[in-house]
């Protein structure tokens, strides 16, 4: 089923124009291809996909947070309409001073999103136009989808819980000890 | 006729109007209820309404002609209630049906309006601002087609009197609804928009102007609103019957008279989605207008 | 005269009355928050019609007498929840929906939702849930009308005399606040 011609040549026409501006090239699965850039050539690239390799729609702009690796991961997914090809375009910013090219002249819509990692992340975009306060509101705290913000005890100092269920927090242990299930250790974290 | 009868007669034609104004809006939700395959209200949840807005605590008001607005439209209901001739050779229910009065009438109608207008002019809410302009406008689009079917039931009758009509109506035993039926249709046509009912529901538009006009108005101010609108309705009613259907000479009659109108304009309002202001004005210059010329032409005729 | 009208007992048939129009009459704001404001519809419509206990949509807070608060409430939507119930005349009622107004909810440690609603206003009649069902939010409102009855749903003159009590909660978690002036 899994004909990977159209991919393949993509990967190809690629290769070919980037050379080595661009790694990680790769054909992940049927309809996704899978490729990695510098800050500096994000713009080149992205321009190549929309103009000239007919990417028209920008689905997302995800980010991620490596905090052990000391670096926001922000990934570009494009679309093609004809070819039903999805390109992920990942691109690195360091942590510590995040900066990335503003791109929403190439899609419009990428000031919203932009905004929102803006405000989620504290990464900053040069002449990104828009208000500061996109979802949150008078927020004065650590940027919150970060992972070095911690939820938990932010929301012990501001909130205050309901007494009467101190036998019951964590839900998840105490299905597993009704059913002496053994929860690993990475996942004891998450389980609440 | 002295004067402690003529008020007596006043406060007794009020309390039935009011009565039967609020039954009818009680009915009126009923049946919508049951068009749409629900239980519905009592009939008489819009009497336990005004009741519980009469009981509010707290009252806010924005200021003098915020807080005459329900009284100016209240005090216009019932004077329109008084003027109109509720029950034909009864010496009793006489009350203010003096003679020349149709043209009184119709300057007066506009009248609750434009006190609502000034009122809510000083709660500085723009939804308020809004639905009164749709509501002028609105004014504009009925009015017209409604006084060139009355002038031409005025010139058809050599009279602007409403007792001389129903005794004209009532000696020859015809309704002028046969006897000028373009007329009368063309008053039929506006009878929605006059209740901003039925499909003409632009003034109070919950959806994007969270009810108009009334949108600052809480507690026994709009209390009064709502009484002010039955009786308002009542006597619109009984103004159409007057006119149009030969009045009436005992209080069932007219009840049952009444609510035949009042039916036909719950039927529209059930069956017709709601008009945009431009399309409303537009369809009430329609064929409103064309029944209403039909009517002259009918005058000049014969 | 004055005194035929302010006893005990005169007082007590009026009270009688008045609570028999209010809780007959319900009118509530629509104003949603959360997935619960999706209940709502089939609440009101054909299916289950809460029209039969007087229960009728109000667009403004003028006009309502009953603050749902449907699901989970963000400290953002917490401000323009405090300004509309401030507006509302009195008496008026809240209720809380979903066990998100009650304890946080599976929102329990998120930074952006308050855990307990009636830190912030006074609520009437909890609905547990998550969320409650239209059958379960009529048992609400059946048991609000109850509470009316007897006169025990007082949460709006709570609210007047534990004011500072309750600015001071509302002031912890709306870290900027501003409110416009306005006579209630």
């Amino acid at each position: 089923m899994a004909d990977l011609q159209k991919e393949n040549l993509l990967l190809e026409v690629l290769k070919n124009h980037f050379n080595d501006k661009i790694f990680d090239l790769k054909v992940q699965r049927h309809q996704r291809v899978h490729l990695r850039t510098t800050t500096e050539q994000i713009e080149a690239v992205l321009l190549y996909l929309k103009e000239k390799l007919g990417y028209k729609h920008l689905s997302h702009i995800s980010c991620v947070d490596w905090i052990e690796e000391n670096r926001f991961e922000l990934v570009y997914i494009l679309w093609h309409p004809e070819d039903k090809i999805n390109v992920l375009v990942k691109v690195d910013v360091d942590r510590l001073n995040p900066v990335a090219p503003n791109i929403d002249y190439i899609w419009p819509q990428a000031n919203t999103y932009e905004r929102e990692m803006r405000e989620m992340f504290g990464i900053q975009f040069p002449g990104l136009v828009g208000r500061k306060e996109l979802i949150l509101e008078d927020w004065d705290d650590l940027p919150p989808m970060r992972r070095d913000f911690d939820t938990l005890q932010y929301v012990m100092e501001n909130f205050e819980f309901r007494s009467g269920r101190e036998d019951a927090q964590n839900v998840r242990e105490t299905i597993a000890k009704r059913t002496g299930e053994e929860i690993p250790e990475f996942a004891k974290k998450y389980s609440r | 006729m002295n004067i402690w009868n003529l008020l007596l007669s006043a406060i007794v034609t009020t309390l039935l109007g009011f009565i039967i104004g609020v039954t009818y809006m009680g009915i009126r939700r009923k049946i919508v209820a049951l068009a749409q395959n629900r239980y519905g209200p009592p009939i008489y949840q819009n009497f336990l309404d005004i009741l519980k807005f009469w009981s509010k605590e707290s009252n806010i008001y924005h200021g003098v002609m915020h807080h005459l607005a329900p009284l100016w439209m209240i005090a216009m209901a019932i004077t329109i209630l008084l003027i109109v001739p509720t029950q034909y050779g009864s010496k009793f229910f006489e009350n203010l049906s003096f003679n020349g009065d149709l043209i009184l009438i119709l300057y007066l109608m506009p009248f609750g309006q434009l006190g609502m207008a000034l009122g809510v002019g000083q709660t500085g809410n723009p939804n308020s601002a809004i639905g009164v302009t749709r509501g002028l406008s609105l004014l504009v689009g009925s009015e017209i087609p409604f006084i060139m079917a009355l002038i031409a039931v005025m010139i058809q009758y050599h009279t602007t009197s409403v007792t001389d009509l129903v005794r004209i109506q009532q000696e020859h035993h015809t309704w002028i609804m046969f006897s000028s039926p373009f007329a009368f249709l063309a008053a039929l046509c506006v009878l929605p928009a006059m209740f901003h009912a039925g499909p003409y529901e632009v003034i109070i538009a919950p959806a994007e102007l969270a009810s108009g006009p009334m949108s600052e108005f809480g507690g026994k101010y709009l209390g009064t609103m709502m009484s002010a609108g039955s009786i308002f309705m009542f006597a619109k009613l009984t103004l159409f019957v007057d006119v149009f259907m030969g009045g009436s000479t005992n209080w069932l009659w007219l009840i049952v008279k009444t609510f035949t109108v009042y039916l036909f304009v719950i039927a529209v309002g059930i069956i017709m989605p709601r008009l945009r202001t431009e399309q409303a004005i537009r369809r009430l210059w329609g064929w409103p207008l064309v029944f209403a010329i039909l009517a002259f032409i009918q005058v000049a005729l014969f | 005269m004055n005194r035929a009208f302010n006893d005990r007992e005169s007082q007590k048939i009026l009270d009688i009355i008045k609570n028999f129009a209010r809780k007959n009459s319900l009118f509530i704001l629509a104003y949603g928050t959360g997935c619960g404001a999706i209940e709502i519809p089939p609440t009101i419509t054909s299916r289950y019609d809460a029209e039969r206990f007087g229960i009728r949509g109000a667009a403004t807070p003028r006009q309502a007498d009953v603050l749902l608060i449907t699901g989970y409430l963000s400290v953002k939507t917490l401000k323009r929840v405090i300004r509309a119930y401030e507006q509302m005349q009195d008496p008026k009622y809240v209720m809380g929906f979903g066990s998100c107004t009650i304890n946080g909810g599976m929102y329990w440690d998120s930074y952006n939702t308050i855990k307990q609603l009636d830190k912030y206003i006074p609520v009437d009649v909890y609905i547990n849930g998550c969320m409650p069902r239209p059958e379960a939010v009529i048992a609400g409102f059946v048991k609000l009308q109850q509470l009316i009855q007897q006169g025990k749903a007082l949460g709006w003159k709570h609210y007047k005399e534990n004011l500072e009590w309750y600015r001071q909660n509302q002031q912890k978690v709306i870290k900027n606040w501003r409110m416009p002036d306005y006579n209630w």
